[in-house]
């Protein structure tokens, strides 16, 4: 009995809350009666349950902003029974807002303005104070040396609140809605936009204009004005209890005084609007809101809500995207299609992993396959159409998708179409595309495959048999120096030998460096021979050769003994597997991991001479990324210890003052500590000097391209400066984080004012996206 | 699949940490390198372990084990119940894999 006197408010709490979170969700009866219904529960339950249901009510002013007008009309009844708690509502929204701002919990900021915005039309706030509000957020445009990221915030936040409450300001606030709306105008025309061009996916605007965020919801705002305030999609439920509500009384927003910046506040990046569909995509169906309307604006948003909600359950997911609201009246897949690549295709990086999207496409096309495998082929068709000004790096996240997608439907694609690409230049973006995806395409299945699914005329895109190619014994091996040590190495591998008598064997290799002056540093040859041998007995799959690392790892420590040395190996790893890519992205990273090459040496032989023919080949960025990832989470990884010991320490400090107990073993000494002070150092340094050579590199190469372009009389940009502009742009992207912290190095030091200025630029571009 | 020891509880525990899965359902001819590139996909995968069939010797189950739960966790929203040569993917949670242990 005391059992279940204990749990019941418990229980009453937890309906409470599932009452209130599932409102609005598919039911028998109306949302109307719904929503009446649940007010009077909430209205009996407010003598007991009052800071319990405003808790719940403001998690869902930030947790479901699709859901705004249902929660509005919801809390405009609560305030019509009972002003009192109305008034708590908006105090604790307001003091929520100013602790979002305050934060820099950006997203939080603009649904809660939203749910206040919408509040005025709930009759639950006085339309002149939320006037005020969004008046003094369009001030923070005059703040003096301010980066243009924290004014882009707030004018976003106001623009896209207006259209729930633009239509009620016209009605009873014109003069001042004409007077904010000048006032933005003003900050919109004057707007710096350097980041643009970076962030765009196609640097051509033919067919569609790829705009800029703020100026493009300007202009759909601009139009919703032409129309009077009067938009299409937002449901309203609030209309239904007019007579209630009007009879309510308003609350007053306080006046508010925005949080000032400061220099720990980080700000939403700028991005591109993401366009490839209009109305002439989708002839059949209904018809698709223009890129200027506010509809698309609005269902955008929507279905980008949705899939935040859902990104970790594929088939919620899915689900909840084709039971959009309104779906009758929509080219809804066309639309869902946008948005899932506009997310794919997010530059810097994608929020979500990139399989991600492709399993949701995936699950799209199971749940709907009358439709929704047209508008994604229609999709991939428009992709591919304009893939000569796509960026860098998302050509790769086509590639890559595509091939995952086409492994879930039996490599099955009309290939026929992509014929004509057979005449293109070798370095054209469709025949690197089709080289990448079908790379991708033979990694998740074999070569064969490919053979017999693609017409004749692409067989230069096919990829090659991965097979190793060992060179001491091809044709005319005999006359090559060291033939003979490769083969008793063979044999000696073959039986078991030690890792003392490989290194034994090919002790006695001459040195082709050698000179009378200088003893070098390494030996090249018997590199060679030794790599060579071993990968090519262990290249039967990944474990034979990962065994074959480790149990040689002794041999491989000896022959790396500097960064010439580890550039020497990875000469000799591609000579052998060059047809391999995968394979040579496996072994390097391996290598990595057990510390026979350094970071550096991969990045300098990546931009070496001998790798310059595959310099515009996915895998190779595959590697300097991939490299770049490891030294990054070793540095995170020093950190971690460090601080840990730090804490560890502390706290043992304070147990031995209050009682002299020393049982705990791992307590690490002040030397200890700063050992791995000096260690965090260390990798640190590392890393930045990693991100200094490979930026270094590349002005390099690109300046001699430019100036050789130049001797020559040639025009420089051609389809090897785009792709090499484009991996100096995917460097600072993928890496954003990092590369952020040495912004003033990297100004003073490498992209200084006497490079080429279409280099200097996409540095200039890169740092917009904080400015 | 392959439990050896211990309570139920235990095993249960050792799940909720694990960052090792087993992979079943798939293609005599699927190869590591192929699941390599597929799980890859979601994280940094640190190895993957091929099981045998004692008389025919053909592949008959892997273990995917990544550095980070994260990573697993994903391969299982991902993954699981997509397509390799053909075949739908069945992923599952595994207490860790232990050399020798099959």
């Amino acid at each position: 009995k005391r059992r279940r006197v204990r749990s019941e408010p418990r229980d009453i709490e937890d309906r409470l809350e599932s009452l209130i979170t599932r409102v609005g969700e598919k039911s028998t009866s109306s949302l109307e009666s719904n929503l009446e219904g649940l007010a009077g529960v909430l209205e009996a339950d407010l003598p007991s349950y009052r800071s319990k249901i405003l808790r719940i009510l403001s998690d869902c002013v930030t947790r479901m902003p699709e859901k705004t007008t249902i929660y509005t009309t919801l809390v405009g009844l609560l305030n019509a029974r009972n002003y009192n708690f109305g008034g708590e509502f908006v105090e604790l929204l307001v003091k929520n807002f100013k602790e979002y701002l305050k934060n820099c919990q950006f997203d939080e900021a603009r649904s809660t303005l939203r749910f206040l915005a919408d509040l005025v039309n709930c009759n639950v706030i006085s339309i002149g104070s939320l006037m005020n509000l969004i008046e003094s957020m369009v001030e923070v445009t005059q703040e003096d040396s301010i980066p243009q990221v924290r004014s882009d915030w707030f004018v976003y936040a106001v623009l896209s609140c207006l259209p729930w409450v633009g239509r009620e300001l016209y009605e009873k606030k014109d003069i001042e809605l004409d007077g904010l709306m000048r006032k933005i105008e003003t900050y919109v025309s004057k707007r710096q936009k350097v980041h643009h061009s970076a962030l765009r996916v196609w640097q051509s605007d033919i067919p569609h204009p790829q705009e800029e965020y703020l100026d493009c919801l300007w202009a759909q705002i601009v139009k919703l004005q032409g129309d009077k305030w009067i938009e299409r999609h937002i449901i309203r439920p609030y209309l239904a209890f007019d007579g209630v509500l009007c009879e309510a009384l308003q609350h007053n927003i306080p006046q508010l005084t925005i949080p000032p910046h400061h220099d720990e506040c980080t700000y939403p990046f700028p991005f591109v609007v993401f366009r490839f569909f209009d109305y002439t995509d989708c002839p059949e169906g209904p018809i698709l809101p223009g890129a200027h309307s506010i509809e698309r604006f609005l269902i955008e948003e929507h279905l980008h809500r949705i899939i935040d909600q859902n990104y970790e359950d594929r088939k919620a997911c899915a689900g909840a995207l084709l039971s959009f609201p309104g779906k009758h009246k929509l080219p809804i897949e066309y639309m869902i299609t946008e948005v899932i690549f506009s997310q794919l295709f997010t530059l810097p990086v994608p929020k979500y992993l990139e399989i991600f999207h492709g399993s949701l496409i995936l699950e799209l096309c199971r749940v709907q396959p009358s439709t929704m495998p047209q508008a994604l082929a229609q999709a991939v068709e428009m992709l591919y159409d304009r893939l000569d000004t796509m960026n860098v790096d998302c050509i790769d996240r086509f590639a890559s998708w595509f091939a995952y997608h086409l492994n879930n439907f039996q490599f099955r694609w009309s290939w026929d179409d992509w014929k004509p690409a057979a005449n293109l230049d070798p370095l054209h973006p469709k025949t690197k595309f089709m080289q990448n995806a079908l790379q991708k395409c033979l990694r998740l299945s074999y070569q064969q495959r490919l053979v017999e699914l693609l017409p004749e005329e692409l067989s230069h895109v096919i990829p090659k048999l991965p097979t190793p190619y060992y060179k001491y014994s091809s044709e005319g091996a005999g006359s090559l120096p060291g033939t003979m040590v490769a083969h008793q190495l063979a044999s000696a591998i073959k039986e078991k030998c030690t890792p003392e008598e490989a290194l034994l064997l090919i002790k006695d290799l001459p040195n082709p460096l050698h000179d009378d002056d200088v003893e070098p540093t390494h030996n090249p040859l018997k590199i060679e021979v030794f790599v060579q041998t071993l990968l090519n007995l262990a290249s039967k799959s990944f474990s034979h050769c990962f065994a074959a690392i480790a149990k040689f790892h002794y041999v491989f420590r000896m022959l790396a003994s500097s960064e010439e040395a580890q550039i020497c190996i990875l000469r000799s790893m591609f000579e052998l597997w060059k047809n391999h890519q995968q394979m040579m992205c496996v072994f390097i990273d391996k290598l990595l991991k057990t510390q026979i090459l350094e970071c550096s040496a991969v990045a300098n032989w990546v931009f070496s001479k001998e790798m310059a023919p595959e310099f515009t080949k996915g895998y190779v960025w595959e590697i300097l990324h991939l490299t770049i990832k490891k030294m990054i989470r070793h540095v995170e990884k020093m950190q971690t210890e460090l601080s840990e010991a730090r804490v560890r320490l502390q706290k043992a400090e304070e147990d031995d003052e209050d009682s002299g107990d020393d049982s705990d073993k791992d307590i690490p000494t002040e030397e200890m500590i700063e050992r791995k002070e000096e260690r965090y150092d260390t990798a640190q340094s590392d890393l930045k000097n990693l991100f200094l050579i490979i930026f270094q590199r590349f002005i390099m190469i690109l300046t001699e391209h430019i100036a050789q372009c130049e001797a020559e009389g040639k025009n420089f940009k051609n389809f090897w400066f785009k792709w090499t502009t484009g991996r100096l742009l995917s460097v600072f992207f993928q890496h954003h984080e990092q590369v952020f912290k040495y912004i003033g190095t990297l100004e003073s030091l490498l992209f200084t004012s006497d490079i080429d200025q279409n280099i200097l630029s996409i540095f200039q571009q890169f740092c917009a996206l904080k400015s | 699949p392959l439990f050896s020891a211990g309570s139920r509880a235990e095993q249960e525990k050792l799940l909720k940490l694990s960052s090792t899965l087993y992979i079943g359902n798939l293609s005599f001819y699927t190869t590591e390198e192929q699941i390599y590139e597929l799980f890859s996909r979601c994280g940094d995968v640190k190895r993957v372990v091929m099981g045998l069939d004692r008389f025919k010797k053909n592949p008959m189950w892997f273990f995917v084990l990544y550095y980070s739960r994260k990573d697993a966790e994903n391969a299982m929203r991902y993954v699981n119940g997509t397509r390799l040569d053909d075949r739908i993917i069945r992923t599952d949670w595994d207490a860790g894999f232990i050399e020798g242990r099959q």
